[in-house]
């Protein structure tokens, strides 16, 4: 598993495109939760995270379950807990949520990338 | 050489940047033109007295290190340059806001004008300090217009990157270094 993270806008997918070429990507944004299982990458993950839980689906095993079913799986997600603790408290169960899975995956990840301004650092790997 | 310089607010960019060009000159054998002064040009606009007043505390910092102030809020290319020891430039999150405000642009037009502005100073002076923002690992709950100027920053920085010999987050003062063209072994980098 590859963990591609970083803020919004930094040129992360085309740093996972070169990364990993080849890889057929899924959107976190549409995809449907089996997909996620089968497919190469996916980007916009924590969009994935924010659908689910708006749908009210539970995602307290989504890290584990994807290491298990999809261990090849690269994943591009939007770092988004820099900032002061939202208002909303959907959106502070989101970005906790969001921090918390991206955590785990970190660990069952084989390489962790922080991309900035299109460069990707290894934090891990 | 072109630096590019990003981190959060109060982050110690700035304290850092400065640090860089001062330093540089150290390393050139002919002194990099030490007869010259280093430019800082500043892109705030002095609006309402908190930036009044931050202004006038850079500007005095800033002219006890050697720096010359040229304040300028826009069109970058237009500007003309002293010869100078070194530029340093803060910071690219104020200059693309007035790009895209100031002159009532659109996204793409103030990319350009921000870009090209950038690289007509890398053409004026031995070593060019970028200072720019990290705003974008905040939750994406902003207004249309913010996203807009969010998703245009990160193109800039992007691009800038790219033009940069240098890149470097500064995170409470220690700097990261994301890209560094004169550096061997850049293994820690997988640069596109």
């Amino acid at each position: 598993m590859i963990l591609v993270v970083g803020g919004a806008y930094q040129g992360k997918l085309a740093f996972a495109r070169g990364l990993c070429p080849g890889t057929e990507w899924i959107d976190g944004r549409t995809c449907q939760e089996e997909e996620l299982f089968g497919c190469g990458g996916v980007h916009h993950f924590h969009a994935y995270i924010e659908g689910q839980l708006r749908k009210g689906q539970p995602v307290r095993q989504l890290a584990g379950r994807i290491a298990d079913e999809n261990p090849e799986i690269v994943i591009v997600s939007d770092e988004i807990g820099y900032g002061i603790v939202p208002v909303d408290a959907f959106d502070r169960e989101y970005r906790e949520t969001a921090g918390r899975i991206c955590t785990e995956l970190a660990v069952y990840a084989d390489k962790v990338y922080r991309v900035v301004c299109g460069l990707g650092l290894m934090l891990k790997g | 050489m072109v630096q590019l310089i990003t981190g959060g607010s109060g982050s110690g960019k700035s304290a850092y940047a400065e640090g860089e060009i001062v330093g540089y000159r150290k390393q050139l054998k002919d002194g990099g033109g030490l007869f010259y002064p280093f430019l800082y040009v500043a892109t705030m606009i002095p609006y309402g007295r908190e930036a009044e007043e931050k202004i006038r505390r850079h500007k005095e910092q800033r002219m006890e290190a050697g720096f010359f102030t040229l304040e300028r809020y826009t069109e970058l290319s237009g500007l003309e340059i002293p010869p100078n020891a070194g530029i340093l430039l803060e910071c690219v999150s104020n200059l693309t806001a007035n790009e895209l405000y100031e002159r009532d642009q659109n996204s793409k037009e103030a990319f350009e004008a921000v870009v090209s502005g950038i690289r007509s100073l890398s053409g004026r002076t031995k070593h060019l300090v970028i200072v720019t923002n990290e705003v974008h690992s905040d939750i994406n709950g902003y207004s249309r217009e913010t996203e807009e100027y969010r998703r245009l920053l990160g193109r800039i920085n992007c691009a800038l990157a790219r033009m940069a010999d240098k890149v470097t987050e500064v995170v409470y003062g220690i700097p990261v270094v994301y890209k560094d063209e004169k550096r061997d072994g850049r293994t820690f980098v997988e640069q596109l």
